[in-house]
């Protein structure tokens, strides 16, 4: 496995907190953070707050001399960290099946292309279910743009484990989803 | 089963150095079977990705919704409120406009027409006058009924469970509201 992580397309050396780099990271990171979040189970409006939370805390630990390596993974980090506080909905939600509120996401489709879309987003929520807390959310950082050690950072895990458990998850859900 | 196929989604991350990479190339060039499982990672992976999106806007939506509810009953509240305290109108005051005569500009009093003879209707039986009177313990007879459920006047959830009325309005032809009632 390769060490090397994406480059984020702003300079993340000397951020200081309150400058322009630090509202750039905001607008580029601020919807894969909600999209983080709702998808761990949180409704959109605590993820708005938690999406802000984390930006405040962004700002102190700059003002603080904190370490400035790897900003992207210490957000997702610190979001992952409060989505867990507010456990009451985590965890719950994502798999949820979303029913007819589809209908809206492929204006343009055809309705045939719609039963189909819908149909294997059906079957993929039903997978999502079988998959252990760990797999999902490695999955989901991983859809965030995320590297594996990125994601290791993140969770707390190893790098190396975090290779095993997204090969897992994306062998099941193409066995049980069959897409 | 070839061994590559271990490293195949690691591949298709870009997780490998790029020797493991370009040995997976050059595999998946002559392997058939590597070839489609490679399809399929990439393509559960990017309908995961596309399922996200479709969480997250569908998350958006019903908050938004939630919004348009809640602004919905704030408006429907409001009218009520309008109609219900319309009805005691504030006349506005005279406006006092100077009489203007031509005595008062200097100009010549122009020549007093003799007044026309006014045509006058003899009826044969005087006819009494219409007396439009409601019946006591009658409300006079609305223009406008409006029934509004509860529903629409607060958002979902606001509403205790088994509790459930609709507020009847009438209002009479001249804009006052005359009757406000809740039923079952």
């Amino acid at each position: 496995m390769s060490d090397d992580s994406v480059p984020m397309a702003l300079p993340l050396l000397r951020l200081a907190a309150g400058s322009s780099e630090v509202t750039t990271l905001y607008r580029e990171l601020r919807k894969p953070l909600l999209r983080y979040l709702v998808c761990l189970g949180l409704t959109s409006d605590e993820a708005q707050d938690v999406v802000q939370d984390v930006f405040l805390s962004l700002q102190r630990h700059l003002a603080s001399d904190g370490t400035q390596e790897n900003i992207r993974g210490w957000l997702f980090r610190v979001a992952h960290n409060q989505a867990r506080n507010r456990q009451t909905s985590y965890h719950r939600r994502f798999s949820e099946p979303l029913d007819g509120e589809m209908d809206f996401l492929a204006d343009d489709a055809t309705p045939e292309q719609r039963v189909l879309e819908k149909e294997k987003f059906r079957r993929l929520a039903t997978s999502i279910r079988l998959l252990t807390e760990s797999e999902r959310e490695c999955l989901l950082l991983r859809a965030g743009g995320l590297r594996y050690r990125e994601i290791g950072e993140v969770l707390g895990i190893a790098t190396s484990t975090v290779g095993d458990t997204v090969e897992r998850a994306i062998k099941k859900l193409a066995e049980k989803c069959n897409v | 089963m070839c061994d590559v196929q271990a490293k195949l989604i690691a591949w298709l991350d870009r997780e490998l150095s790029s020797d493991e990479a370009a040995g997976v190339e050059r595999h998946i060039e002559g392997c058939k079977e590597c070839r489609c499982r490679l399809a399929a990672y990439e393509q559960v992976s990017n309908t995961f990705d596309a399922y996200c999106d479709a969480v997250e806007a569908v998350k958006t939506r019903r908050r938004v919704l939630r919004w348009v509810h809640a602004l919905a009953s704030a408006a429907v509240a409001a009218v009520v409120m309008f109609l219900a305290f319309s009805r005691t109108r504030i006349e506005p005051p005279p406006v006092l406009i100077p009489a203007i005569t031509a005595a008062s500009v200097g100009l010549p009093a122009p020549p007093e027409l003799e007044s026309a003879p006014r045509k006058t209707i003899h009826r044969r039986h005087p006819v009494a006058p219409v007396q439009v009177r409601a019946a006591k313990g009658q409300p006079m007879e609305a223009a406008v009924q409006i029934a509004i459920p509860a529903e629409a006047m607060f958002p979902p959830g606001a509403m205790p469970k088994g509790l459930n009325f609709i507020a009847e309005l009438s209002i009479a032809p001249d804009g006052s509201v005359k009757q406000v009632r809740l039923r079952q």
